[in-house]
């Protein structure tokens, strides 16, 4: 028996282990981001302010969408730059800057894989809001689509957030700083807020401005949804992520001289993106249907949107915007009176249809003024704008007080118009703030849409800024009717004391020449 | 061997210089005040106070701009003081964690007047900063809100740790944004509510009595590892 030596077992190679790669590193951060543990709080804060005002709103695309830019972003960005920065900050806080900063991974690759985690976490949460808003809204019967501009700028102002908190946390690891970010966010917020409401020009940039000054109820309807003031807010956000992002990058520690020059690109980059942004949105105009800016404007978003409208069936149809379809029964109650009194009458609507917003005038305080109702066309039709108004379910709204408020606003400018004075002079009108001069040659028009808006009581209050003719209706509001008011007064008075046949009678002859102003008072029955 | 050493105290070398005299026991005064000066120095007091002097500027900056009344004569101081409160929490945080809590005696007194203290601060200096301009709902209205997003800060410093308490009222005014919008009517949302509520001024009291109570006794839930 001999001990024949064993054979030698083969050296096996020692195997150096391989730097965790991108994928491995972000599923680590999945773990560890400390957004995961905000996620209920950040939840209950989207549920608290968007979900909730939107569904306290009527069942449209674009105030649902409206809700999810600026409600969600306000309760969302400050935590998330708090959150962001706290992450940050993480290893300078625990000691641990120079332990990791010999590991095999870039130091900005790590980084950009804990700032990615936090925002992937954020993203997902205000995504699945956006889907059960959005899925609500689709099962109330919302006409139309879905808006995704206004959430693709929610994405990115999540995004900037956490990449300026991740970037402040990071440089300045102290415990002030998460509390600190989450305030100037708050703060730049407001900030923005009160300069749109203070019309600054560069101000729309900020993402809390969805269209301006417009309702929100006021655009993609009628024509598409204009994207301008979204794409470049967009690239505000995306050019001040990126430039965040970048600044991390560029610390010695941080990377060999490549990725640094790579970050400081990036920073460039970003923040180039975000200064032609602002300068974009300095060119910004506000348009019938939206805010346009001259350089994005796509001439395609100018064509109306295709529509079948639905009708009433009255003596005067009212025909709305399909989106508008539940309104037509309060539509019709509101101004079926007064199409049914003046029916007929040469120049009189035979048909209601509702338009787009027809005129648009800026006003301060990021308000807008919009035209009113219009006559016109052969058979003569009643072109009713309804964006701006109140609507049922907004708010604490009622279908009454819509009905109510659509009567006294519209109704007045209706009889305005039908009797032939001008633009602007009747009270609903002249509500926005437009001041009209008038000649004394419209007595007689005043007298009779006076006595018209008596019978079927409606407000004839004189709003400021509406200056009358001697011997307008200035009396019928009861106060200081002079001796030429009191002229008209009495002639309206006249007027309205008729029997109803006998006032429509009337008006089927001598509505063309009161319209051409050549009635005088006395002329009046 | 000699005898040339006896009588020479115990460890004495001929030729050694004399040995530091061991230091006095300070009296109780001056060791209670080094105690506090270390208690602020570990909690980065001087920083906060110096957080809410900015805090105070800010709001007198803002003030000059803002709109005497309306929502965003509101809003915006309504931020400045949850930030200030959100500092004040944070300021709980300790880096020794269990050790100081089994070894501190001391401890939760220093905890109240630190938050007491603090809060007074922050109030006088918002109020100073608050001052020479207009602010809606005045010096009462201030002391309220503050006062009561304090009491938030201190509590969720209690819940989830004093380097996480600035969540608590940063998702308090959130809410409060909202409540200020839509005109809500509760008192637990008190900056919404005029500033001589009664029901306004009892929740923000008692928010903050909790938070002060609550930090005294148990202290911020920290880890020493941060």
């Amino acid at each position: 028996m001999t001990a024949a030596p064993a054979p030698a077992a083969a050296p096996r190679a020692w195997r150096v282990p391989r730097p965790a790669g991108p994928a491995r590193l972000l599923r680590i951060e999945l773990r560890r981001s400390p957004v995961l543990w905000m996620l209920p709080l950040l939840a209950a804060l989207f549920w608290l302010s968007a979900y909730r005002t939107a569904m306290n709103n009527p069942p449209f695309w674009n105030i649902r969408a409206a809700t999810l830019q600026a409600n969600a972003m306000l309760a969302f960005a400050p935590l998330l730059a708090g959150v962001c920065a706290w992450a940050g900050s993480r290893d300078g806080r625990r000691g641990l800057v120079d332990l990791v900063g010999v590991t095999a991974v870039p130091r900005w690759a790590a980084q950009l894989a804990a700032w990615a985690a936090a925002t992937i976490w954020a993203e997902a949460l205000y995504l699945a809001g956006v889907a059960v808003v959005y899925g609500v809204t689709a099962h109330q019967g919302a006409w139309g689509g879905p808006l995704w501009w206004p959430v693709a700028v929610g994405v990115a102002m999540i995004a900037a957030s956490c990449a300026l908190g991740f970037a402040a946390g990071l440089l300045l690891a102290s415990r002030f700083t998460a509390p600190l970010a989450a305030l100037v966010v708050f703060l730049a917020l407001a900030g923005g807020a009160f300069a749109i409401q203070d019309n600054v020009k560069y101000a729309q940039i900020w993402p809390l401005s969805v269209q301006g000054p417009f309702p929100t109820d006021s655009y993609g309807i009628f024509y598409p949804y204009l994207p301008d003031l979204a794409i470049a807010q967009v690239m505000f956000l995306a050019g001040l992520a990126a430039a965040a992002l970048g600044a991390i990058g560029l610390p010695a520690a941080a990377g060999g001289r490549w990725l640094r020059g790579a970050a400081a690109a990036v920073t460039v980059a970003g923040l180039a993106a975000a200064g032609t942004a602002v300068g974009l949105a300095g060119t910004a105009r506000v348009e019938a249907h939206g805010i346009v800016i001259p350089a994005l404007h796509d001439a395609a978003s100018d064509r109306p949107v295709p529509y079948t409208p639905v009708c009433s069936r009255s003596v005067v149809p009212v025909c709305l915007q399909p989106a508008y379809r539940a309104y037509l029964p309060e539509v019709t109650a509101a101004l079926g009176p007064l199409l049914a009194q003046v029916a007929g009458l040469p120049g009189a609507p035979v048909r209601v249809t509702q338009v787009a917003v027809t005129s648009v005038q800026a006003a301060r305080s990021n308000g807008i003024g919009f035209g009113g109702p219009v006559i016109g066309g052969r058979p003569p039709v009643l072109y009713l704008p309804l964006s701006g108004l109140t609507l049922p379910g907004e708010g604490n709204a009622s279908a009454a007080q819509f009905t109510s408020n659509l009567r006294q606003q519209y109704g007045l400018s209706i009889v305005d118009e039908l009797v032939g004075l001008p633009s602007g002079a009747g009270p609903s009108t002249g509500a926005n703030g437009i001041s009209i001069a008038l000649g004394p040659g419209h007595a007689a028009q005043f007298a009779i849409a006076g006595a018209l808006e008596q019978d079927l009581n409606l407000v004839t209050q004189v709003p400021t800024g509406v200056r009358l003719p001697p011997g307008a209706r200035g009396g019928s509001a009861g106060s200081g009717a002079s001796a030429p008011g009191n002229q008209g007064l009495a002639a309206g008075k006249r007027f309205a004391a008729l029997p109803e046949a006998a006032r429509h009678a009337w008006l089927a002859t001598h509505l063309a020449a009161l319209r051409a102003d050549r009635i005088t008072l006395s002329e009046i029955p | 061997m000699t005898t040339a050493g006896v009588g020479r105290p115990v460890g004495r070398a001929p030729g050694c210089p004399t040995p530091a005299r061991p230091p006095r026991p300070a009296g109780p005064g001056r060791a209670g005040l080094r105690l506090a000066r270390l208690h602020a120095a570990s909690r980065r007091v001087l920083t906060c106070v110096l957080v809410l002097a900015a805090c105070a500027v800010a709001l007198r900056t803002a003030l000059h701009w803002l709109p005497r009344s309306g929502v965003y004569a509101r809003q915006i101081p309504l931020t400045i003081e949850a930030g200030a409160a959100a500092v004040i929490g944070v300021t709980t945080r300790s880096p020794f964690g269990e050790p100081e809590r089994a070894t501190g005696r001391w401890l939760p007194w220093l905890r109240l007047a630190a938050s007491v203290a603090l809060t007074g601060i922050a109030v006088g200096a918002l109020a100073a900063g608050a001052s020479a301009a207009h602010l809606d709902g005045g010096a009462a209205g201030l002391a309220r809100d503050l006062a009561g997003l304090t009491g938030i800060a201190l509590l969720t410093a209690a819940v989830a740790g004093g380097a996480l308490a600035w969540i608590g009222p940063m998702a308090y005014l959130a809410v409060t944004l909202s409540a200020l919008t839509e005109k809500w009517t509760t008192p637990w949302t008190w900056p919404a509510r005029p500033p001589h509520d009664r029901g306004a001024a009892i929740c923000a009291a008692l928010v903050f009595a909790a938070g002060v109570a609550v930090i005294t006794v148990r202290g911020a839930r920290d880890r020493s590892r941060e």
